[in-house]
């Protein structure tokens, strides 16, 4: 028994090993990409365990500030969901004029976001001024 | 029989405290951070989500930067609710409306609009100037004939609903969201965007 449950990893290890990602600006997700250990059928609920217990989730790689066409702020964000599943959560954007004050706008709501699993997600939001100058982002599950 | 009525009063009184008991007090809702659950009509949520969306779109798209600078004076034209609920749609327009004056790309006008005037006392003072009434007034402060400003941009739309049959025990309901922008003088489109808001939830529910 432990001889072909060691042969079956080996296997997997040796599949997963296999995978390498052409373009990182392509996600292929499991069931629709070759076998890889983190979605292999014997080694998907290891991982998936283990993604749960060290509790991996979103994660944001670059906040970038852009002025538009009308010369209003714009902020986007992008980010990795490194689950193992599809995260969905809210973002507010909250938008800071010159003096460090908070516009009022109807535009700073909850809006959702769906972030893929193992997948690169991204969002924008436009200032509701030209007096914006900073902005504060929150979240919520 | 008398026996009986002490029974039947404790019993009577224990359905009244269980029944008090079950009641759910009333309370505030936290608008700025509501956590409460979705319902399968649209709530005050829902139109924030689209208005947000719908006005982050349209200043981000430069329809409204006017060429030569200045400020495009716009009408809301026709937004039309083709739900099966009692939607008053400025429920989405005024928050459409109060972030586009507030950006300071725009005017709104309030002389013309697809509900005919927004604000009727433009055409009643008007009423009065040419009326036996408008003696009694400084003619000095009544507004004189061609003062109003004509829009030069027009905001219409639609919201409508649509239903479908999840599996036997739920449905889905989608909710879209459309405006778009046309400029009145040439009749051409500027802007438009669709903002779709689906709901999945027990067929019990009814959404309108």
């Amino acid at each position: 028994m432990k001889t072909v449950i060691g042969i079956m990893l080996s296997i997997a290890v040796l599949i997963s090993g296999c995978y390498k990602p052409r373009d990182p600006r392509i996600n292929l997700k499991e069931g629709v990409r070759s076998d890889s250990l983190d979605g292999n059928i014997i080694t998907r609920p290891i991982g998936a365990a283990f993604s749960t217990i060290i509790g991996e989730g979103i994660e944001i790689n670059s906040v970038t500030t852009v002025k538009n066409k009308a010369g209003f702020m714009e902020v986007h964000v992008s980010g990795y969901n490194k689950a193992i599943g599809t995260r969905r959560f809210q973002y507010k954007v909250e938008w800071v004029d010159s003096k460090g004050l908070v516009l009022d706008s109807k535009t700073s709501t909850w809006l959702p976001v769906s972030a893929t699993a193992k997948s690169s997600f991204s969002f924008y939001a436009v200032a509701p001024s030209q007096d914006a100058v900073d902005f504060k982002i929150n979240t919520r599950q | 029989m008398n026996a009986k009525l002490p029974v039947l009063f404790v019993s009577a009184c224990a359905l009244a405290f269980a029944l008090g008991g079950c009641a759910a007090g009333t309370t505030n809702i936290d608008t700025v951070n509501d956590e409460g659950k979705a319902v399968m009509e649209l709530d005050y949520r829902d139109f924030s989500q689209a208005a947000s969306e719908m006005i982050q779109s349209m200043i981000r798209s430069g329809a409204l930067n006017k060429k030569g600078g200045g400020r495009y004076v716009v009408a809301t034209g026709r937004i039309v609710n083709d739900t099966m609920q009692r939607i008053d749609t400025d429920q989405l327009m005024a928050k459409v409306e109060e972030e586009l004056m507030n950006s300071g790309l725009v005017t709104m006008t309030s002389a013309v609009g697809g509900k005919g005037a927004p604000d009727e006392m433009i055409y009643n003072t008007r009423d009065i100037r040419d009326s036996h009434e408008g003696d009694e007034f400084n003619k000095d402060t009544i507004a004189g004939k061609g003062q109003l400003i004509a829009p030069e941009l027009s905001v219409s739309g639609k919201i409508f609903q649509k239903n479908l049959r999840y599996d036997n025990k739920q449905q889905q309901v989608e909710y879209y969201f459309q405006l778009k922008v046309s400029d009145l003088t040439s009749g051409l489109r500027l802007w438009q965007k669709e903002s779709i808001i689906g709901k999945r939830g027990s067929n019990k529910s009814v959404p309108w």
